[in-house]
């Protein structure tokens, strides 16, 4: 057995280099200062090896990146913890730089003969904020999309400097006149390739000039690493694991999680997906350049190439020289308050910018809307699937989402959505700080359900803000002098038959809402009918089934039925609805065979009719 | 490693003369010839690399947003997407938004202004109660028309105003293109 040991040392040497890592000289014996470079190693070497298991279910590309990650995050066994650890030992290791770089300038480790090992140290930094960078962007979703945007549009900064220069420098990074297929691909190579490979020869660079004999220490004042440090390094390795397993468990200790998939809240952070057409009102970059955001903030314009290039570079140059400063007394003076000085600006900055962050209830509002955004179209894509098109085009044709924005942009100009909800759309003005109603039209919050209905057939409330009573013509019409006419002074019995009168007009539109209860009160809603043709008289004006005729007034077969909602958004001027008499409304789909001529496409119509009848997947 | 470094090897001829014109000439074509060697990868590899800068613009695209009926009469900016077939790489998506613009009537006249901030590129938003236009990012705020409100704006120059043709009929198109941020001049991004 010696033998073979003996063989395979004397043909590779193997041992001996062991050896000198076990046997090398700490100035002043073990101890806990010694920690943080071994640290490191095992930090990246955790960074490393779950980036491996990381990159096996990644595919960069526009529709693929972010869908990946999901897959990856809810769907691989294991898979949240793979992106945990990942995620949480890469911060991890920018912060043990951070320090190690502080205690290499506090001690004056810094200095000669250890001048390449600083070297090696920042160049270390440098990576680990680059694997930050890029990192940010390669999850696709719209908080590290948006903030890579913004990131990388300052480098048309530099046209300021020489015209032409950032346009070039922003395509060459981005690969592409836009952000797309080849930006992930470019993302992942600086990622994997020349981050994590940068990194790895640095730090074995960095342990090759430690063990330099001109950095090392003398014999006699000093002790070997094996085994006191060796011991203290892995103790040190076993806390920081600890604690990031504490950080990747920590929301399991929120009871409201008790229920969910571990996938869907542990791990790491996973948005909803960009959309071009949106944006993102709350991208911040992450929190190692929260500091330098804050900072840029403060210069305008032109002035921007300040803080994003010119004093970077200059702090970037005074720190690659603190060697040399530091040959000096008062130079290591300088260095020492120097670096003190940056972190404590840094950190004063980045407090600055969660505080105003936190208090502008905008950004709150934006963080909430893309929290939301986010649990939804995670619940699209593993109920429904996710589209060749990718899964931003769950959200975009999904009514929950797409609903209230079509809807403030096309409807509420003269309808409100409006039922004393925190989702509530207003037609208003606000003038010195009051809201002005503008409504013109009904409020069309549940349009067509049994309330709705009921409060149509109100006397009390149909010539109201609610009904008719901001149109122009309607609130002094037929329809509202018949209701004030026949159901003023109804005695207990009336109002009882009215009610399945009323039933029965809302089952007419066969919501999901209500249709355990129309099933329920289907002979109820057999006598309203009755009512509705008979006693009332409606089909006097209105078509109803196989009574009546179009023309009157609108269709109340199928009222605010699918179909009803999509033909009257359509053309509210047809006959079968307001026809003439049709005030303002415009017809949304006019020209069914010329698609081009109309306001709004069919699919969008779907949508808006969709989230009007509260039909979309889920609650 | 640290001693000086003699040839010690059996396949050397001992007694070589030390450092020679010939042992220079050695070296120099050596590190030439390493040189040749790498440069064809890496001629490759800088050609790829550098293909972006290569790329024509697609040129500005005419799209049809509304109509002008759509528009509200009273001024009241209205943001619509962009959306076009266009090539991202390999992928050709068909009708799929790439933007956005915020539309304004006044009378038959519409202006139409990029959503995107010059000074960042985040995506500005219409604030109804000031009536004016406001950019999350960096806080900077512009009027209707796309003027820069604040005293020292972040942005460089004012909003990117978009050419607006309304058709016969009240169609109204917008011929679409981006431009690069953070420059006081409007350039468009090739």
């Amino acid at each position: 057995m010696s033998g073979l040991f003996r063989w395979i040392e004397n043909r590779t040497g193997i041992g001996a280099a062991i050896g000198t890592c076990y046997n090398l000289r700490l100035p002043g014996g073990p101890g806990c200062r010694y920690v943080l470079p071994g640290l490191i190693g095992f930090t990246f070497l955790l960074d490393l090896l779950s980036g491996l298991f990381v990159w096996l279910f990644y595919s960069p590309g526009s529709v693929s990146s972010w869908e990946s990650v999901y897959w990856l995050q809810e769907h691989i066994w294991g898979g949240w913890l793979v992106r945990g650890i990942h995620f949480y030992a890469a911060n991890a290791l920018v912060v043990l730089l951070l320090l190690y770089v502080a205690q290499l300038v506090f001690f004056g480790q810094y200095r000669a003969p250890r001048e390449f090992v600083f070297w090696a140290t920042l160049g270390m930094l440098g990576a680990a904020l680059g694997l930050m960078l890029t990192g940010d962007l390669l999850r696709w979703d719209q908080e590290g999309f948006f903030s890579t945007t913004v990131r990388v549009s300052f480098l048309t900064l530099l046209d300021n400097v020489k015209p032409g220069l950032g346009g070039s420098l922003f395509k060459l990074v981005v690969g592409d006149s836009e952000f797309g297929n080849l930006t992930a691909t470019r993302f992942l190579v600086l990622h994997v390739g020349v981050c994590t490979g940068g990194f790895l020869v640095l730090w074995l660079l960095h342990g090759w000039f430690l063990r330099r004999p001109a950095a090392a220490a003398e014999p006699e004042c000093s002790g070997p690493y094996w085994p006191g440090q060796a011991l203290r390094d892995t103790f040190a390795w076993l806390v920081l694991a600890a604690a990031l397993g504490a950080l990747i468990a920590w929301p399991a200790a929120d009871p409201a999680n008790a229920e969910r998939a571990p996938g869907s809240y542990l791990g790491a952070h996973l948005g909803a997906p960009p959309d071009k057409s949106e944006g993102y009102a709350a991208a911040r970059p992450e929190w190692a350049f929260l500091a330098l955001y804050e900072f840029a903030n403060m210069f305008q314009g032109e002035q921007k190439l300040i803080p994003i290039f010119i004093v970077p570079s200059i702090l970037v140059a005074l720190f690659c020289l603190m060697p040399f400063i530091g040959y000096f007394r008062i130079g290591h003076v300088f260095n020492v308050v120097l670096l003190a000085a940056l972190f404590a600006a840094a950190g004063w900055l980045s407090w600055k910018c969660l505080e105003h962050d936190w208090q502008n209830a905008d950004h709150q509002k934006a963080l909430a809307a893309g929290h939301d955004a986010a649990v939804r179209v995670k619940q699209l894509a593993t109920v429904q699937g996710i589209p060749v098109t990718g899964a931003v085009t769950l959200l975009r044709e999904d009514p929950k989402t797409q609903g209230p924005k079509l809807f403030k942009q096309h409807c509420a100009s003269c309808h409100h959505w409006s039922g004393g909800t925190d989702k509530d759309i207003r037609c208003e003005e606000i003038k010195d700080g009051k809201a002005i109603d503008k409504s013109s039209a009904p409020n069309l919050f549940h349009f067509a359900d049994r309330a709705w209905i009921a409060g149509l057939m109100d006397p009390k409330r149909i010539g109201g803000p609610d009904y008719f009573g901001n149109t122009k013509n309607f609130r002094k019409g037929e329809m509202v002098s018949f209701v004030k006419d026949t159901f003023a002074d109804l005695n207990d019995e009336e109002k009882k038959q009215m009610a399945t009168a009323v039933w029965a007009l809302s089952a007419e539109a066969g919501l999901k809402s209500q249709r355990e209860a129309d099933a329920k009160d289907a002979a109820q809603i057999k006598a309203g009918r009755a009512l509705l043709v008979d006693d009332y008289g409606c089909t006097d004006c209105h078509k109803f089934h196989d009574k009546g005729k179009l023309g009157g007034a609108p269709d109340l077969t199928g009222y605010g039925s699918r179909q009803w909602l999509i033909g009257i958004i359509s053309n509210p001027a047809h006959k079968r609805f307001y026809g003439e008499r049709n005030e303002r409304m415009p017809a949304y789909a006019e020209f069914p065979d010329e698609p081009t001529k109309n306001l709004l496409s069919p699919k969008a119509i779907e949508i808006l009719t969709d989230w009007l009848r509260g039909e979309w997947f889920g609650d | 490693m640290d001693k000086p470094s003699s040839p010690a090897c059996c396949c050397c001829e001992a007694g070589q003369p030390g450092p020679s014109r010939r042992g220079f000439l050695g070296t120099a074509l050596a590190v030439l010839l390493g040189l040749v060697g790498l440069a064809a990868p890496l001629v490759a590899g800088v050609m790829s690399v550098f293909s972006p800068l290569r790329k024509k613009s697609a040129g500005a695209k005419l799209v049809r947003l509304t109509t002008l009926e759509a528009l509200p009469e009273d001024g009241t900016p209205r943001k619509y997407p962009v959306l076009i077939d266009y090539a991202d790489a390999w992928t050709t998506f068909r009708n799929e938004p790439v933007g956005a613009v915020f539309l304004r009537r006044q009378g038959d006249k519409v202006s139409a202004i990029h959503v995107i901030c010059p000074h960042a590129g985040c995506f500005i938003t219409y604030n109804p109660g000031e009536n004016s236009f406001f950019c999350p990012c960096h806080t900077a705020h512009f009027d209707l028309a796309g003027k820069r409100l604040d005293e020292k704006s972040p942005s460089p120059r004012d909003l990117d105003t978009l050419e607006v043709e309304v058709r016969p009929g009240g169609e109204v198109w917008v011929k679409f293109e981006n431009y690069q941020t953070g420059t006081p001049n409007k350039v468009v991004q090739a």
